[in-house]
């Protein structure tokens, strides 16, 4: 007997296929059918969390998948968290998607892809062993393959498609690495179920003493990379801003919410691991801290609305990253700080894309805040969601990102004091302060720009409000948005018994919303009064960098796929062509030789003569040499 | 016995395909699915019940003095590798429908199937032999008679190259059947069983022979190699693939591309301990050589059929590292490498025999198999492009599908064997990757060519059959007990 809980995955992934087929002849039907879907999901979910609220220890159920591999269900309180996010977040954005594909041909495929995404990610979420975690990741990264060239005659669109798959599959396979290190020593260890992830963070010293601590170190930091793959961390995360040519809801969905914080799960679920190895926990925390304030400056110089948020969505996930990196000084809990700011983080991000669409929508597709501009006035409603987006991201208090981000940030700054000082150790806390900043630049700039002034296009001028029907599912989002603060600790002691409360000196624990001010500061100058349009920045050699993200796109591509790729590719081709026709002249020499024969069978007597007396010559001497008979 | 009947069988069908005149397509169609339903129903019945050892072994004596007997015998490896063969001769009888070909045509695409499942059941040498060559006969004459353009010099290198091959397999038996008799004073036998059994090999081979054990094994390492194929010994494979009519390449890389897998795992793993250090690490690199090679070289085609015919060669390097790494290492990690190589094999046959398929529609509705004229296909033909595109993915290695469940179990046990230099594993998985999705996105993805003009997508029976074949390949994703359970017990058990 399985348990329900199983249903939790199941049922959006068996109501997948019928939702596409379904609606192949009834087109409304489609949304309806996966919506309902995910509807059971978040009940399941919302029954489970009621069942293990208030016990430590989870459900467990696994069965024999292949070879010793088992593969089932593990729900503790980190994976009900997550379950219920992402089944609630999928929800709303799923009704609101029916509005959002209204018009599309092929939106019975789209709901397809869309609730079997979300089975995925409720399956990975709720995975018992690590390859079967490994199946559901990459059952999630497909879908987002498939949903990002959705509009798949866009060249655009294909192209970013292939950038996403083939980029995270760098990731992935840098975590199939991890996972055969891990596979492989554990079995000569004799361990007898070598990925279940009970065993792996329950045992982490068993682990250790089975694989050697350097062994764990490198399979950790295996694992880092196929998560800074999935959540686009540096230097992976070049996908994420292309990905954006997919739908918009597609972007709320999967690369916003959802799929991009897998990778931060991943960190948190196997944080035992982590906390083995100081090195393995501070590459977490550099590599997440940096890239908040990496992919933040970028995002102050993007023009494309979709893909400001894309490069916000980067820089918060290295929040999270950063949080689960300081495993090393407060223990366990960092688990409850990353995850309450992927939570908050997923609500109000999925809200973001959402108004984006709406406003895709009635500019007709047109992405870039220069032409957009006063459309408070125009679209009230929606902009009001959009404004309370806004501050959460930018993290204004009493908005839920501002209790979630900033205890973070003071964590980080624990970090530098119970670290001795060093100097070294201050870095975490400045990237992260940094990233506040430039959160704040982008995120005004880009409220700016689109909400405020006069409206700068034709189309802009012709925006109105979408029916307000529509707008609910936003609008509970932009409810939780601003009251999800008050669960705070609740939330972390939920996680983690007992989770560690964070407490530092005053003044830098003021910091971050002294950047906010800061930002909000420069930002009033330049793009409250319509300074910015009279300044021609394109000949900074800074905002070229910036505009050029840091030229990492064109290393890869250009510097890595076309210099050291292709032409590998080229020459082994053609080192193979010419090892095709070495073969075939070998068979031309044996003709050869064959036709040299040949003449010799002359048909004259005496030359068959001479060669039978040649040959016993020839043998006598060898027989002769070989030392006689 | 039951498989002797449906041997005898598929003997007499062959016959009546090769004489009956009228309707050829549909008689072979009935034929080879009735050949599938009775194999699929006989590996039903053993999933369950398999505890270990050989099945249905039944003994027909032809000449006891020289040990010459047509042995009969099942094991889960050659029961997997029998369905995998009946599942994609009906594939490939089934979608040459739509091309009128001849009596002929089909009368050798059912030689083919009959000495494939000889070759599958015999446990006798001589007849493991005899079928090996018999296969080679139907697949020359099938590429040199219906071939596309080269297709006599096609034919004649597939020919003479696999020949070579079996000269020194035929060797390597002979020197085994000797030395039982002169070393061994066992009398003459050709039984598979008897000539590989530990017994014998360990203390009148490895050891009383060195130069010998080298001989026999390079024999038997040679011919299955040159099956597989592998690096270097490759050079017919893209002329035969290419220059075979579809339906052919069919059942060249799903079908006789597991003789050379078959050879490993049912020849060569049962005498794992004459094989020393040195040779077993050859037979891992030229496995890691050949994914890293064939990538690169595929990567660079762009006829798709060509690109295909290499990924299919790339992704049965696995095998040999499979067998290197089981060969090398100990315990669990050998179990789950030797089966997840036997598995590779099954699964890399419906992966190509689903790709070649789709493929050989697109070819005929579009007229063309080339990137370049071939795009945006998704729009004319969005079933047929979707199963091709789950052919993609599976032959990189999605989970989910077959492929995964292989790949995944050669790659994780491998570690402890090969240490860092899982890298290049990893790049040449990497580079398949890559020129899969640039293959699909070039292909089926951006806008469509419109001078290819208005085309249908393909018929219900062909959607039918790539829906049947991708099914199959996702419940084995999903569920593979169904064999790599059996193989598991069987490779533990000690082959």
């Amino acid at each position: 007997m399985i348990d329900y809980a199983w249903f939790i995955f199941l049922t959006p992934i068996i109501f997948a296929p019928i939702s596409a087929i379904a609606g192949w002849r009834r087109k409304a039907s489609a949304g309806v059918i996966a919506s309902l879907s995910i509807f059971i999901s978040l009940i399941l979910s919302i029954l489970v969390f009621l069942s293990i609220r208030d016990q430590s220890t989870p459900i467990y159920q696994s069965y024999n998948w292949f070879s010793n591999i088992n593969a089932g269900i593990y729900i503790d309180h980190l994976a009900i968290v997550m379950a219920l996010m992402v089944s609630f977040v999928s929800l709303m954005i799923h009704l609101f998607a029916m509005y959002y594909m209204k018009d599309d041909p092929r939106k019975n495929i789209y709901f397809g892809e869309t609730a079997l995404f979300t089975g995925g990610m409720l399956g990975l979420v709720l995975s018992s062993n690590l390859l079967e975690f490994f199946l559901f990741w990459e059952l999630v990264g497909v879908c987002s393959y498939l949903l990002v060239g959705f509009w798949f005659f866009k060249p655009n669109a294909a192209s970013a498609a292939k950038k996403a798959f083939i980029v995270t599959r760098v990731g992935d396979l840098l975590f199939i690495i991890g996972l055969a290190m891990l596979y492989s020593l554990l079995n000569a260890a004799g361990v007898s179920g070598p990925l279940s992830i009970p065993y792996l963070i329950s045992n982490s010293g068993a682990v250790v003493s089975a694989i050697g601590g350097q062994n764990l170190t490198i399979v950790t930091l295996l694992f880092l990379g196929g998560a800074a793959g999935k959540s686009a961390q540096f230097p992976l995360h070049v996908w994420i801003p292309d990905a954006m040519e997919g739908p918009t809801t597609v972007s709320a969905l999967i690369h916003a919410a959802t799929m991009v914080t897998a990778g931060v799960y991943l960190v948190a679920r196997l944080l035992p691991l982590y906390s083995t190895s100081v090195f393995a926990s501070d590459a977490v925390l550099y590599i997440g801290a940096f890239t908040a304030v990496f992919a933040g400056t970028i995002g102050i110089v993007v023009n494309d609305l979709k893909r400001i948020l894309a490069y916000s969505t980067i820089s918060q996930i290295g929040y999270m990253m950063g949080a689960l990196g300081l495993v090393s000084i407060i223990g366990q809990s960092a688990v409850g700080l990353s995850i309450y700011h992927l939570v908050v983080h997923a609500v109000f991000k999925a809200l973001l894309f959402m108004v984006a669409g709406v406003v895709l929508l009635t500019l007709m597709d047109l992405r870039d805040v220069k032409h957009m501009g006063g459309l408070w006035k125009k679209m009230p409603i929606t902009m009001t969601l959009f404004f309370i987006g806004s501050i959460t991201l930018a993290a204004v208090p009493p908005t839920a990102a501002y209790f979630s981000k900033d205890t973070i940030i003071d964590a980080s700054y624990q970090y530098y004091l119970l670290n001795g000082k060093g100097l070294e150790y201050i870095l975490p806390w400045l990237f992260m302060v940094l990233g506040a900043l430039t959160t704040g630049l982008y995120t005004f700039r880009m409220f700016y720009l689109v909400a405020l002034g006069k409206p700068r296009s034709k189309l802009a001028e012709e925006a109105k409000d979408p029916p307000v029907v529509v707008l609910i599912p936003l609008m509970i989002l932009a409810g939780l948005a601003l009251t999800l603060g008050l669960i705070q600790y609740r939330f972390y002691d939920f996680i983690t018994s007992n989770a560690r409360v964070i407490s530092i000196p005053v003044i830098p624990s003021y910091m971050p919303l002294f950047m906010v001010l800061v930002s909000f500061v420069i930002i009033t100058i330049f793009y409250g009064t319509g300074a910015w349009q009279k300044i021609d920045l394109s000949r900074s050699r800074i905002y070229r960098l910036l505009k050029s993200k840091y030229y990492l796109d064109a290393l890869y591509t250009r510097g890595i796929a076309e210099r050291v790729i292709l032409p590998l590719s080229s020459g082994v081709s053609r080192a193979e062509s010419g090892f095709s026709r070495s073969v075939e002249k070998t068979g031309g020499g044996a003709m050869a030789f064959g036709s040299l024969l040949r003449r010799i069978q002359s048909g004259v007597v005496e030359y068959y003569f001479v060669f039978l007396v040649l040959s016993v010559g020839i043998i006598m001497i060898i027989l002769e040499l070989m030392g006689g008979i | 016995m039951f498989i002797v009947y449906i041997f005898i069988l598929l003997l007499i069908m062959t016959l009546v395909s090769f004489v009956v005149k009228r309707a050829a397509h549909k008689i072979a169609t009935v034929e080879s699915v009735i050949i599938l339903f009775l194999t699929a129903i006989y590996a039903y019945l053993r999933f369950y019940s398999y505890t270990g050892g050989m099945m249905s072994v039944a003994s027909f004596p032809i000449d006891t003095s020289i040990g010459i007997s047509f042995l009969v015998g099942v094991t889960p490896v050659s029961l997997a590798l029998l369905f995998l063969t009946t599942v994609i001769m009906a594939m490939a009888i089934f979608v040459s429908g739509r091309e009128s070909y001849d009596r002929r045509f089909y009368g050798l695409m059912m030689a083919t199937e009959a000495g494939l499942y000889g070759l599958l059941i015999s446990r006798n040498f001589l007849f493991f032999y005899v079928f090996w060559e018999a296969i080679i006969i139907p697949v020359f004459l099938l590429i040199a008679l219906f071939g596309g353009k080269n297709r006599e010099m096609a034919s004649l290198k597939f020919f003479v190259y696999t020949q070579l091959g079996s000269v020194f397999l035929l060797l390597s038996i002979l020197t085994l059947f000797s030395f039982y008799n002169t070393s061994y004073h066992q009398g003459f036998t050709l039984n598979m069983g008897k000539l590989l059994s530990t017994a014998f090999i360990n203390s009148y081979i490895t050891s009383a022979q060195p130069f010998w054990t080298d001989f026999i094994l390079f024999g038997f390492f040679f011919a299955f190699l040159v099956k597989m194929p592998s690096f270097p010994l490759h050079s017919w494979l893209p002329d035969a693939y290419n220059s075979a009519p579809y339906p052919v390449t069919i059942v060249l890389s799903g079908a006789i591309s597991l003789m050379g897998g078959y050879g490993f795992y049912a020849v060569i793993y049962p005498i794992a301990g004459a094989i020393g250090f040195m040779v077993a690490w050859i037979v891992l690199l030229l496995g890691i050589i050949s994914l890293v090679y064939f990538g690169l070289v595929a990567m660079f085609q762009e006829n798709m059929k060509k690109m295909m015919s290499y990924a299919s060669a790339a992704s049965m390097g696995f095998i040999s590292i499979s067998l290197g790494v089981g060969i090398l290492s100990s315990g669990y990690n050998t179990y789950t490498s030797i089966t997840g190589g036997v598995f590779q094999i099954l699964a890399h046959g419906l992966i190509m025999g689903l790709i070649f398929s789709s493929l050989y529609i697109i070819k005929l509705n579009t007229g063309s198999e080339s990137t370049l004229t071939v795009r945006g296909l998704f729009r004319e033909m969005p079933i047929v492009s979707a199963f091709f595109l789950g052919g993609l993915m599976a032959s990189l290695g999605l989970p989910g599908l077959a492929g995964f469940i292989a790949e995944a179990s050669i790659v994780l046990s491998s570690y402890s064997t090969i240490g860092m230099i899982i890298f290049f594993v990893i790049f040449g998985m990497i580079i398949t990757a890559s020129y899969h999705i640039w293959a699909a996105q070039k292909s089926l993805n951006g806008p469509y060519n419109e001078f290819l003009g208005s085309i249908r997508d393909g018929t219900r029976g062909e959607i039918a059959a790539l829906s049947l074949l991708f099914v199959l390949i996702l419940a084995l994703g999903i569920y593979p007990a169904i064999f790599y359970h059996m193989i598991f017990i069987y490779v533990k058990g000690g082959i």
